[in-house]
């Protein structure tokens, strides 16, 4: 009990801060007489998120260390990759000080802990040793999302995506359990290091496959991936703007954190069945190439015929996690390097374009694309920012969107033997996906306006968009500043236990 | 100069930001941000090639980024190719600016299209700067993007919105060909620049198979771009766009860039003989595929599109022929004289308000600039002696005849021949014969003539940089001194000057004679009466035969080209259609089904894991 006591807390200074704003901001909203506005609480939020970035950046040049008896690791992917989570956040925090349903918003304060609390289990799952930490944040993360998702108390689209989202969580959690249960009876132990070294010594790489195939389909919830995908476009639909920017987003990267950590971690080094292959993950690639090859396919072709801006980009986040599962299935030298490189510039375009949804469903209470038609000619920043964004998703050149792509084809090409197969695959759903996004942009631009033009852009949604159109913008043309962040993470060479 | 090359492209880019920024206060004003931006351009542009002419190749990279252990530049590359293409490119850009104040006059988005024309003009200079090809398909994209805000401009017309998105995405499709091309060589060479690409392919290290294989993957991009068959149908429909911008995007530049990527990477497609024939040939089919479909189009600008599409053919015949110096000279005459000739086209809806031809005539008289100026542009096309698309074509029917298979040398004559005669059955129906109920048409104002007249001179001066009696100025200096003049028979150029006074004669005789009042006729070419008997004989004949043959024949590619190639396209289009219903539908709302697809796909991989034993694959 001692070294408890006597653990380096301030390793968790991120945490604390987020943990004690949700915890404040709990109790303000509470003691707050319920006419009061709820926005100040919100933007008290993003700067509690903001904070927490400035911590963990200020923690980056430290070495890697693990507290409580390695439960709690604080090595350059967690702080990486907190950085995404807590941006994203800070970022969906912004929506929220913004949010307007027609019906009002008496929970904007609840929003704004809950979605902190959500913030912390991802931040915690980057950080976790062993499976029993990175299983709690998973939930403290997947249940502070349902409540999120059904925000909307008198809304049935809203209370149905909830339901929605706890019914297939459950099954996923229950798929990942059992997963795990296989990893604790082959090694007797629920440390990730701990499993990873004892599984070098047995030899049960049957066993061992069938719990990589459950942990796998348990992640690919949060992923929203094939098989598990199809929960993503009614929840997205239903949610709340700002909590489908989140499970867009952060929720998305927490699942992608959650598959290096638990996947790479354990099964890297872990013996295999089968022709040569040096190990049970290189031994998973086709499986995990081929269900990477179908998400991109699934996500881009279905979302040809969405009309639902909100649908819209469900499908678009799912083509998007198949093309960072591509670049998880190349699993080459610089894997890791090339995810945290797709998050942060996925996290930027999203955000962004999800700001400027959320002022649309605000002021026309729809999110049909038709709200698009013509918003250059009244509003033409703003039609040039969604324009930015959109570009960025696709994927053009000159926006981040090219590079993170660039990046994972670069991957896949240079590693032996090179996964054409997959390269083509991309390739091709990209321009598929051209066909959606350009289907935007000549709403944005082609045509004539029906609606009433949209009011000016509050504050919170005008910082968000500013600061991510900056970001899609400074990445695109000078990607070297987030390849020097790359470089001060050393390309996560102290990930590996 | 050439270390500031790099600004060239700025000026366009900052008129398109100053544009986007203030456009709307400055209204009218707007086209001066923009014509002086890119007259800065063509200074500089002109500066650099003076600096050029009597230096060697300027090149400077910039690290851009590090990924592991590649590194990947940015920069310039000035080689004799890159600065002739940016010259080229500037002027044509700043003419384009300059009659644009005149043709876009009134337009209530008058500044938008000029903020786009300074985001296409920076782009394009860009990609001809370009010394690698990951910066090159960068500058590559933003050009198609440019292009597509283009066309779509009048987008109160639901055709043009369709055009402008079938141009982007048919292009695209080109795309996916050079970025797997490109990544292909990326792999095998582990960088993008053209330098390090050359140095494997002459040392080796990239084997004949690979080299093949990438060529032909980057060709498919060019067809894309460069509007080759079968990816060609974008282009004709290109032309809903802004007349101005079918005469800058869709004549002389972004369409020749598919041209200009394939010679900047000439070694590559050299060491590949399969590669160079498979550009000849597509080339070649193109040039008499297009020409043919030109002879029955009725809209004045689907009948330059169409001649667009087979001289970029002619171009891709010089370079898979081996002539890089015939393609690029070429590839510069067009790009005057067919500037020229939208630009007279634009100067002629602008005065009689229709595109269809059938509906003018008559027209020399009330357009004195813009007619002489279009027969100017039409002579140069139709390969007249003494004007600029004379030698160039020369050229490359000597190329075609030395080194191309026969056939191919054959289409382009024919090809030739079919350029003058629908050049010039254009020119009689639209200017000749009886003015039909536009007397009201009057010519276009000075801003509009002006860059006509100055792309008038070059469609005749620009041929003499190249030609077989004064010397091959043009070829000596983009190959630093190892050109040497193809010693083709002499008889070719009597062929192809045949070749082009045929066209022009049975144009003449079917649309002209027809057509025109008798005196006015006779008292210009005096031995009109026996022409005219010989006229209705020959016409007869011609009728029965060439054109019943020809007009079948083009007919029937016509309809290849609207059923099969369009066909195939919307099969393709119908099959991801039907496969995205099918998505949709099976999302059918119930959580239950979503869990059951879930588990499912849990089983149908460890069932397959079970039979397989881990042995995947």
């Amino acid at each position: 009990m001692n070294d408890v006591w006597q653990s380096d807390w301030s390793m968790m200074a991120p945490e604390w801060i987020v943990l004690a704003a949700a915890i404040a901001l709990l109790v303000i909203d509470l003691a707050l007489p319920s006419d009061r506005s709820r926005r100040p609480l919100a933007w008290g939020a993003a700067a509690a998120a903001a904070l927490a970035m400035i911590a963990t950046a200020a923690m980056i040049p430290a070495g890697s260390a693990s507290i409580l008896h390695d439960t709690f690791r604080l090595d350059a992917f967690a702080k990486a990759f907190k950085l995404i989570l807590l941006a994203g956040g800070a970022l969906a925090l912004l929506l929220v000080a913004e949010w307007a349903p027609k019906e009002g918003s008496p929970h904007r304060g609840e929003f704004a802990y809950m979605m902190l609390f959500a913030l912390l289990g991802a931040m915690m799952m980057a950080s976790s040793g062993d499976l029993l930490t990175l299983f709690v944040s998973l939930e403290l993360l997947s249940v502070s999302s349902y409540i999120l998702a059904g925000l909307r108390k008198t809304a049935p689209a809203s209370n149905e995506a909830a339901l929605k989202y706890v019914i297939n969580g459950g099954i996923a959690t229950a798929i990942m359990l059992f997963g795990m249960s296989y990893l604790f009876g082959l090694t007797g132990t629920t440390n990730l290091g701990g499993i990873a070294r004892r599984l070098q010594e047995t030899n049960e790489p049957y066993m061992l496959a069938l719990a990589f195939l459950l942990l796998l389909i348990g992640v690919s919830f949060k992923l929203a991936t094939v098989p598990f995908h199809m929960w993503a476009p009614d929840v997205y639909e239903g949610a709340p703007v700002p909590a489908t920017a989140f499970f867009a987003v952060v929720s998305k990267t927490a699942g992608f954190v959650l598959l290096l950590r638990l996947l790479v971690t354990i099964f890297a080094a872990a013996p295999a069945e089968g022709r040569d292959p040096s190990s049970l993950l290189l031994s998973m690639q086709p499986v995990i190439t081929v269900l990477a090859g179908l998400t991109m396919i699934i996500g881009s072709v279905v979302a040809l015929r969405q009309r639902s801006l909100k649908r819209l980009l469900a499908y678009s986040s799912i083509a998007h996690a198949g093309y960072l599962l591509a670049g998880f299935a190349a699993m080459s030298w610089a894997m890791i390097d090339s995810l945290w490189m797709y998050l942060l510039v996925y996290t930027l375009m999203n955000i962004g374009a999800f700001a400027i949804i959320a002022h649309i469903v605000n002021e026309t209470g729809s999110d049909d694309l038709d709200g698009l038609a013509g918003l250059y000619r009244h509003r033409p920043l703003l039609a040039v920012a969604l324009g930015l964004f959109l570009l960025s998703l696709a994927g053009i050149p000159g926006t981040a969107g090219f590079i993170a792509k660039l990046h994972i084809f670069i991957g896949l090409v240079v590693t032996e033997p090179g996964h054409y197969v997959l390269a083509a695959v991309m390739a091709i759903t990209t321009v598929i996906s051209y066909v959606y996004y350009f289907n935007l942009i000549v709403q944005l631009f082609f045509r004539p306006t029906f609606t009433a033009p949209l009011g000016r852009l509050p504050a919170g949604l005008s910082t968000a968009v500013v600061l991510c159109a900056l970001g899609t913008l400074a990445i695109g043309w000078a990607p070297g500043l987030a390849y020097d962040m790359l470089a001060q993470f050393g390309h996560f060479g102290d990930f590996l236990p | 100069m050439m270390n500031l090359a790099w600004v060239v492209p700025l000026f366009p880019l900052g008129s398109f930001i100053l544009l986007l920024l203030f456009g709307r206060r400055w209204k009218q004003a707007s086209a001066y941000v923009g014509i002086a931006a890119t007259f800065l351009s063509l200074l500089l542009a002109l500066a650099v090639l003076v600096d050029r002419l009597g230096g060697s190749t300027y090149e400077a990279n910039w690290t851009w980024m590090t990924i592991g252990g590649v590194t990947l530049t940015v920069g310039i590359s000035a080689t004799a190719l890159n600065v002739w293409m940016l010259v080229v490119v500037a002027l044509v850009s700043w003419l384009v600016h300059v009659y644009s104040q005149g043709y876009m006059a009134g337009d209530e988005r008058f500044s938008t299209f000029y903020a786009y024309l300074g985001l296409f003009t920076f782009a394009m200079l860009g990609l001809v700067l370009s010394p690698n090809l990951l910066q090159a398909y960068i500058f590559w994209e933003l050009v198609g993007l440019g292009s597509f805000l283009l066309i779509g401009f009048y987008f109160y017309k639901e055709e043009a919105k369709a055009a402008a998105k079938k141009a982007f995405i048919m292009t695209r499709i080109g795309d996916v060909g050079f970025f797997i091309g490109m990544m292909l060589l990326f792999w095998q060479t582990h960088s993008f620049d053209y330098d390090d690409i050359f140095r494997a392919v002459g040392d080796g290290t990239l084997s004949p198979g690979m080299t093949t294989l990438a060529a032909i993957l980057i060709f498919i991009g060019a067809i894309g771009k460069s509007g080759q068959f079968p990816l060609h149908t974008w282009l004709p429909d290109a032309m809903e766009g802004p007349t101005p911008v079918s005469a800058l995007i869709h004549a002389a530049t972004m369409v020749a860039a598919g041209v200009y990527l394939v010679a900047a990477l000439f070694p590559l497609y050299e060491a590949s003989h399969a590669a160079m024939m498979t550009v000849a040939t597509i080339g070649g089919v193109t040039a008499i595929f297009a020409a043919t479909i030109g002879l029955v189009q009725t809209d004045i600008k689907r009948v330059l599109a169409y001649s667009t599409v087979s001289q970029l053919g002619y171009m891709m015949l010089a370079l898979g022929a081996g002539s890089y110096v015939a393609a690029i000279f070429h590839l510069t005459t067009h790009a005057f004289f067919k500037a020229l000739l939208f630009l007279a086209a634009g100067s002629v809806i602008h005065a009689v308000r229709t595109q269809n031809i059938e509906e003018m005539g008559g027209l020399w008289r009330r357009l004195p600039w813009t007619a002489p100026l279009f027969l100017i542009g039409a002579l140069s096309i139709s390969g007249v002696p003494l004007f600029a698309g004379f030698f160039s074509k020369d050229e490359i029917l000597a190329a075609a005849w030395t080194n191309g298979p026969r056939l191919l040398f054959w289409l382009a004559v024919a090809a030739a021949l079919l350029t003058s005669f629908y050049m010039f059955r254009l020119f009689f129906l639209v200017f000749a014969g009886k003015a039909r109920h536009h007397e009201d048409a009057h010519e276009a104002p000075a801003s509009m003539v002006a860059p006509m007249l100055v792309l008038g001179v070059l469609s005749i001066a620009s041929g003499y940089m190249q030609t077989p009696w004064f010397g091959s100025f043009l070829g000596e200096w983009l190959t630093d001194g190892a050109y040497r003049h193809e010693a083709a028979p002499g008889w070719i150029v009597v062929v192809a000057t045949i070749v082009s006074f045929a066209g022009i004669f049975l144009a003449w005789l079917m649309y002209g004679a027809q057509k025109m009042p008798r005196d006015w006729l006779s008292a210009r070419v005096p031995y009109v009466d026996e022409l005219l008997r010989r006229h209705y004989y020959i016409d007869d004949i011609y009728r029965l035969t060439v054109v019943s043959l020809v007009s079948w024949i083009s007919r029937l590619l016509a309809y290849v080209d609207r059923f099969l190639v369009e066909g195939l396209a919307r099969l393709a289009a119908g099959i991801v259609g039907a496969a995205a219903s099918a998505g949709s539908r099976g999302q059918n709302g119930q959580a239950q089904t979503y869990g059951a697809v879930t588990v499912a796909g849990l089983a149908i991989l460890v069932v397959i894991f079970a039979l397989t034993g881990g042995y995947w694959l």
